[in-house]
């Protein structure tokens, strides 16, 4: 029976207006999708690998320790995912490049020489936004489609399935015969689905028919594992609209009300709710520093350090040139009394050693290295963690804001689409602890090769401290970015199933409506 | 006659759920909204204003004229609550040196707390009227005609001595009524909010200016419902009336404005363009390094620029072209050359002057057949669209659209000749005052200050002029068409 009404409910809308018009309009944004992807994409790949290879030429010119040590591994690339014709994700305000520049600096310590900065960690930001004079738009992706239309079309598509019927008298007919009403509702559910589903199948085909022949964008089989699963949550969100209106249709007489009470439902959660939301969050979040601030608290950190370490080091030249006097002392004494010579050399027997090794040995001191390596990587590791904390905060801040504009199920579907995609926060979250990770490695490459090597003094941070043999780029750690079905799919499980549990839910309000509701 | 009519639709719609639902969602959002945007309006605010110190502390640090920091910053346009345009989207910040002209391209906005947030999109007032009260437009409109017919009240309505023009007026005269009060009640809310909160003061001219954006507003509901009303008058069923509202209303506000902008792009490539622009830029800073090569030649300086042989204690800093310096002691033995240094320093002075304007001249051109052209190209083929329409009117009416954004340009590029001005006034460029604060530090008390009034209200309007009377002629067009259509049809 169920069979019979899905097929009648199914034929009825195949032949009306909204289905002719839902397939012109979907199949013709799918096909600009397509489009407009074959025509960004290819750039896109090629100078993510022009920029790659220069980048790794550059390494490949580095051969001693110390100078990998102070540059460091060089900037880190975001892999343009295949999938960005389905979410944006927003990547333009995501940088592609994790770690860049190095402040580096250079200042005399004490009478002994220079110390210069190594390479600490620092995240390049885009705001695209601050030049660009277009109008403001939105990307016409997958996720644009998919939220504003797969949400507006179910509802047309519902608005009068109950109602209508009621208005008209063919559901009194309808329920005096044998048919329970979950099977009439399971039946106009299913056909509806079915009916919004075919235009859509059928555009999303256009559109992989169009992006196949680009040979660009080569989709591996996790690639077609990912869109299936897109293609699973699409459909997920337009049955929520769908069971949203057949509730709504259950619960009012007249179908003019039905509508109008969809299209406010609609406007509020598509339409407002993302973005208003996402304003509305910004009022409650912890504050992230501003530039000036962020300077003002780098400059009171390292003037710290700085004052211990120039603290430290004249000390430290203070006692040697102590001790070289009291060398001087000691022979000038030894001529006239050397009882007195004697006694004095037992009492400070320590100074006098330090200062005849210091001048027996023309080499750097280790001690003194020991030192200026210490400030010149606490140093770094300041710049580093300040740079972490802001970004850290920020992201916060931008978690914050997402969750809370997850009231909205095409929201929820758009971070879901995001993270399936390999575009959008997620995924840059993912590429961020790629970076770190890869960080962590290059960092350990270097002590273990300057462990390696017998002849160095093994203090990491100065030239002189360090190996000096030549080091193989080739040995480096090297950096890939990928993207994994698997990464991929843990970033979505969470919105993947808020989405179920709506659909449940809507479901089971329909369901209750509408076996409450009089004929 | 005509009143009765107007009175009964009059008292049909208010009566309406559609009419209910519509005020109080629309309600909804603009209070909930504006308390929002007030509230991000007084961020913006407060950060303006400190900004504005920190620069101000910063131009007055400096010891010597060439260590002159100015930057000037964007104030934020309170109207932006209405029409964000590209208010809230550039960069605030500019440097202003003598040596460089601003353009609208060199704004920065390194200021922003938090770039990230870019991700979520931001709406202001105009947006809700848009997207909700069109389609309330739509929802009037669909079964205005059609709804008359199915019913069979169309017949009995026209079986009286009335003509039908004057049953379509009172149809739109009704309508439009019932769309204005939301408007109306919103912008209401929308002052006693404003007023309660301490950081917007609405002059005159901004309530002229909210005035002409009201206007526009009503201007594009009458638009939306007209277009409602013709698709009534075509067609015989409301349900296929309704749905070819709908997707109308999709393919208008919602799909149009985003698809014209990528699928249609005339201006095609433009980093050609911009790489040639550079490669002049380069060749006049060439012309700049061999003047300043000549110039050397016939002076007794001696030594590399831009030190030469001169001994001083203090500091330098250098950013591209630009050196400043600090020389708090100089040695005595290089004190004869300090006037040749003196007259360098203004030669150089005044050949960057000249060379930056030069410069600028090839940048405003490359600017306008690149950036600019394109946001032209992008607007006109969006006019097609009434919802894009509407957005242009409006931001050009609160001063937030390109036109606003190149008038604060100009203000900065104004100021930049006023600092020129001020610098040859204390003949700045040749004095040891420039380089070395050994005789003093430079004072700084008439330093001028930067002033950004945004254009009066009679440019605003001449500015929404273009797609106000777009909006008025496809009025018009329609409403003769339905009325055209609607005295043929057969009833």
């Amino acid at each position: 029976m169920i069979g019979h009404i899905v097929k009648r409910e199914f034929f009825d809308h195949l032949n009306s207006l909204r289905f002719a018009l839902t397939a012109l309009i979907l199949a013709a944004l799918m096909i600009t999708n397509a489009v407009v992807h074959l025509q960004s994409h290819p750039d896109k790949v090629r100078r993510y690998s022009e920029k790659v290879t220069a980048d790794q030429d550059k390494l490949q010119s580095r051969t001693e320790l110390y100078q990998m040590l102070k540059k460091g591994p060089g900037r880190l690339y975001k892999h343009p995912s295949a999938l960005t014709f389905i979410a944006d994700g927003g990547d333009a305000f995501l940088p592609g490049s994790g770690t860049t520049s190095w402040g580096s600096w250079s200042r005399t310590a004490g009478f002994s020489g220079q110390v210069k900065s190594i390479w600490s960690l620092d995240y390049s930001t885009a705001n695209p936004n601050a030049r660009d004079l277009r109008p403001k738009s939105t990307k016409i992706d997958w996720v644009f489609i998919i939220t504003y239309l797969l949400s507006f079309i179910p509802l047309l598509f519902t608005f009068d399935a109950l109602s209508g019927e009621r208005e008209s008298g063919t559901l009194r007919l309808c329920l005096a015969n044998s048919i329970s009403r979950p099977a009439l509702l399971v039946g106009k559910f299913l056909g509806t689905l079915i009916a919004i589903l075919t235009p859509f199948y059928f555009a999303v085909l256009l559109n992989l028919a169009i992006i196949s022949t680009d040979s660009w964008t080569q989709l591996g089989a996790a690639d077609w594992g990912r869109l299936g699963m897109i293609i699973l949550i699409a459909t997920g969100y337009a049955s929520i609209f769908i069971a949203v209106g057949l509730m709504v249709s259950a619960g009012t007489r007249d179908s003019r009300v039905s509508l109008v009470t969809l299209l406010i439902i609609w406007v509020a959660l598509v339409v407002f709710m993302p973005s208003t939301l996402g304003t509305l969050a910004t009022k409650w979040m912890s504050p992230v520093q501003t530039a000036h601030q962020r300077d003002m608290a780098r400059r009171s950190a390292l003037e710290q350090i700085n004052a211990d370490f120039d603290k430290r080091i004249m000390d430290k030249q203070a006692k040697q040139s102590e001790g070289l006097q009291l060398l001087n002392q000691l022979m000038e004494l030894s001529k006239t009394s050397p009882k007195e010579a004697e006694a004095l050399a037992k009492a400070r027997e320590e100074e006098l050693r330090l200062a005849i090794a210091k001048s027996e040995s023309q080499e750097a001191d280790p001690e003194e290295l020991r030192i200026k390596a210490e400030f010149v990587n606490k140093d770094a590791e300041i710049r580093e963690g300040l740079n972490r904390e802001h970004l850290r905060a920020q992201l916060a801040q931008v978690q914050r804001a997402r969750s809370i504009t997850r009231f909205s199920p095409a929201a929820i579907v758009q971070y879901a689409l995001e993270s399936m995609a390999g575009t959008g926060l997620n995924r840059h979250l993912q590429f961020l602890e790629g970076v770190h990770h890869h960080i962590g490695q290059f960092r350990n490459f270097i002590v273990e090769t300057d462990h390696a090597d017998t002849e160095s003094l093994h203090i990491i941070g100065v030239p002189e401290g360090m190996s000096e043999k030549p080091v193989s780029p080739r040995a480096l750690p090297s950096f890939e970015d990928k993207i994994t079905f698997s990464d991929t799919f843990n970033a979505a499980i969470v919105d993947m199933l808020l989405l179920a549990l709506l659909l449940c839910m809507f479901i089971c309000g329909a369901f209750l409506v509408f076996l409450r509701s009089e004929v | 006659m005509l009143h009765t009519l107007i009175r009964q639709e009059l008292l049909t719609h208010l009566m309406s759920a559609r009419f209910l639902a519509a005020v109080v969602i629309t309600l909804l959002l603009v209070v909930a909204n504006t308390i929002v945007l007030i509230d991000d309006h007084e961020n913006r605010v407060a950060n303006y204003s400190q900004q504005e110190k920190v620069h101000r502390e910063k131009a007055v640090a400096a010891e010597t004229y060439s260590r002159l920091e100015l930057f000037v910053e964007r104030p934020p346009n309170p109207l932006s609550l209405f029409s964000a345009g590209l208010d809230k989207r550039l960069g605030t910040t500019v440097g202003i040196y003598h040596g460089d002209v601003p353009m609208i391209s060199s704004v920065s906005a390194r200021n922003l707390e938090n770039p990230y947030l870019n991700l979520f999109s931001y709406i202001d007032l105009v947006f809700i009227f848009q997207v909700v009260l069109s389609l309330l437009a739509l929802l009037f409109a669909y079964d205005a005609i059609a709804g008359d017919w199915e019913s069979g009240t169309l017949r009995l309505v026209i079986s009286h001595p009335i003509r039908r023009g004057s049953i379509l007026f009172a149809k739109y005269i009704a309508a439009m009524i019932c769309l204005l009060l939301p408007v109306l009640m919103s912008l209401l809310m929308v002052l006693i909010l404003c007023s309660l909160a301490s950081s917007i003061q609405l002059s005159t001219a901004d309530l002229l200016r909210i005035g002409g954006i009201i206007w526009t507003t009503i201007v594009y509901l009458s638009l939306f419902y007209l277009i409602g009303l013709l698709i009534s008058t075509t067609t015989r069923r409301t349900a296929t009336s309704l749905m070819f509202c709908m997707f109308l209303w999709v393919a208008l506000v919602l799909v149009y404005p985003n698809w014209s902008r990528v699928a249609i792009n005339p201006v095609g490539d433009m980093r050609a363009e911009q790489q040639s622009a550079n490669q002049q830029i380069e060749q006049i800073w060439e012309e700049a390094d061999r003047e300043e090569q000549r110039f050397l030649a016939n002076s007794p300086l001696e030594g590399d620029p831009p030190r030469f042989n001169i001994g001083y204690s203090g500091s330098s800093s250098r950013s591209g072209r630009r050196y400043g310096f600090n020389m708090t002691k100089v040695d005595a033995d290089s004190e004869p050359f300090v006037s040749h240094f003196q007259n360098y320093q203004a030669f150089i002075g005044a050949t960057h002057i000249r060379l930056a304007e030069k410069a600028a001249l090839i940048r405003e051109q490359v600017l306008a057949r690149t950036d600019i052209r394109q946001a032209t190209w992008d607007k006109r083929l969006m006019r097609f669209s009434p919802a894009s329409l509407y957005t242009f009117a409006t931001s050009a009416w609160a001063g937030t659209d390109l036109k606003g954004m190149l008038d604060f340009s100009r203000a900065t590029q104004g100021y930049r000749q006023m600092l020129i001005d001020y610098l040859d006034d204390k003949d700045a460029f040749a004095s040891r005052q420039w380089f070395a604060s050994d005789q003093g530090t430079v004072d700084w008390w008439d330093l001028p200050r930067f002033r950004f009034e945004r254009a009066d209200v009679w440019e605003n309007t001449q500015r929404a002029a273009a797609d106000m009377s777009l909006l008025f002629l496809m009025n018009l067009i329609l409403f003769i068409v339905t009325f055209l259509i609607f005295v043929k049809v057969e009833v």
